[in-house]
């Protein structure tokens, strides 16, 4: 080792330090062990990623702080009488819930309506441009594990792949990498969703073409394979193409969640 | 003391970082030039015993740990172009500012290769126009980068 680092010849030491990282990749893909060296690392540079994500936080400080007077009693007017309106509904809500608890208990079925979530901000978004990835604010620390599915107010966003102690890695159901199990609300008919790497859309491959498919039918998570709940909204179909020759339909789905937007997100613990 | 002024090398490198976590709209991701090479660059050209292959490879995993890259992958696009540079420094060196981006564009163009093979290995080829926009970028920005750099330098007296 030591002659590698006073080593004369630099072609020498390049071929040794080539060879070393193409041992990290390798490693890196097939095996757990550097998780921990990556995790190390990322808490190290943390502090560059809140200084990056420094003048969005201002810009919405320096907004509040300079709101006038007149607007906050504006805002204020509106927002009861926003209030009022959704307690209004949210009685009704309530009504709704207790009806369909009440008819679950006559089915007999045991699941809770509520999941376990823990609220999460988002810190970074684009990392490489070929990966789908974000950074929430919430890690271990906070019972955050890998594997936890995150959504939005509207729909599944993903799943958490890498977790340090302040934060967590998500990868997006539009990573080309990511496959979601999903299902049809309408037929029920189950498939699975890739991504493609673009935030607007999701790719259904191989559905027979009999398949009960529509141009707006809903997909909501089928719950296979135990990585995501069942029944979250996943996407909405907007394309159908069909394969004559081979007797596939492919077909494309929006998804439902705003990926390339949101910043509050919500990391649901799966129930033991 | 005559230690400390070589932190500047340290402290271009995490501006260069930052460049490249900061959040840019999606339609821009792949304009998005490599700041780290660059630097890295200038620095081995600049100082080739102080910035040489070790420096390289662990900014490359730096690099991709703050990317989430597999790690190694841009550790050896930049030892590789790292290692050209210091065969090609002295002759470099003494180029104009236009004919010295060229060659920092063949020297992207290769680190570009480098980490688009491994994506293309994992099962993610990177489309055509992404693979030469970047290093295209690069190209246009290196006068710019070589001028304040070497100013900076020369105010921290390194040599």
């Amino acid at each position: 080792m030591k002659i590698l680092f006073q080593a004369r010849g630099a072609a020498l030491q390049a071929l040794f330090l080539i060879v070393l990282s193409i041992a990290i990749m390798v490693v890196d893909h097939r095996f757990q062990h550097l998780e921990i060296v990556r995790s190390n690392l990322a808490l190290a540079i943390s502090p560059l990623r809140y200084l990056v994500s420094l003048p969005a936080t201002a810009g919405n400080w320096l907004g509040d702080w300079f709101t006038s007077h007149t607007e906050l009693l504006e805002e204020n007017e509106t927002l009861k009488a926003e209030g009022r309106i959704l307690n209004a509904r949210l009685q009704k809500l309530e009504i709704l819930a207790e009806e369909n608890a009440r008819l679950r208990n006559l089915l007999g079925s045991s699941r809770k309506i509520a999941d376990d979530v823990i609220v999460a901000e988002l810190l970074s978004v684009d990392q490489s441009p070929y990966r789908r990835l974000i950074e929430i604010n919430k890690g271990s620390s906070d019972g955050v594990k890998i594997g936890h599915a995150v959504i939005d107010d509207s729909g599944v966003m993903g799943q958490v792949i890498h977790v340090n102690a302040q934060s967590a890695t998500t990868i997006l159901i539009s990573d080309p990498e990511h496959a979601i199990p999903v299902q049809f609300i309408r037929s029920g008919t189950r498939s699975v969703a890739f991504g493609r790497g673009s935030t607007r859309q999701l790719e259904l491959r191989y559905l027979p073409a009999t398949a009960d498919i529509m141009i707006d039918d809903e997909l909501v998570t089928s719950g296979l394979g135990g990585r995501f709940p069942p029944n979250y909204p996943v996407a909405r179909v907007t394309s159908i193409s069909e394969d004559r020759i081979r007797g596939f339909v492919s077909v494309i789905a929006e998804p439902k969640a705003q990926l390339d937007s949101s910043r509050e997100v919500l990391v649901i613990k799966p129930r033991q | 003391m005559s230690q400390l002024k070589y932190l500047v090398i340290y402290a271009s490198l995490v501006v260069a970082l930052i460049l490249m976590i900061l959040p840019l709209p999606d339609w821009a991701q792949i304009y998005r030039p490599n700041w780290v090479a660059l630097v890295l660059i200038y620095w081995s050209m600049a100082l080739p015993r102080r910035v040489g292959l070790w420096f390289a490879f662990f900014s490359g995993i730096v690099l991709d740990t703050s990317l989430g890259t597999l790690l190694g992958q841009h550790a050896m696009g930049l030892v590789i172009i790292i290692f050209f540079n210091l065969n090609f420094h002295q002759r470099i060196r003494v180029l104009g500012l236009a004919q010295q981006a060229v060659y920092v564009f063949a020297l992207l163009l290769i680190n570009q290769g480098v980490v688009a093979w491994v994506e293309g290995i994992m099962g993610r080829p990177i489309p055509l126009l992404a693979f030469f926009s970047a290093p295209l970028v690069g190209m246009l920005i290196w006068p710019w980068v070589f001028v304040i750099l070497r100013d900076i330098r020369r105010k921290a007296l390194l040599r």
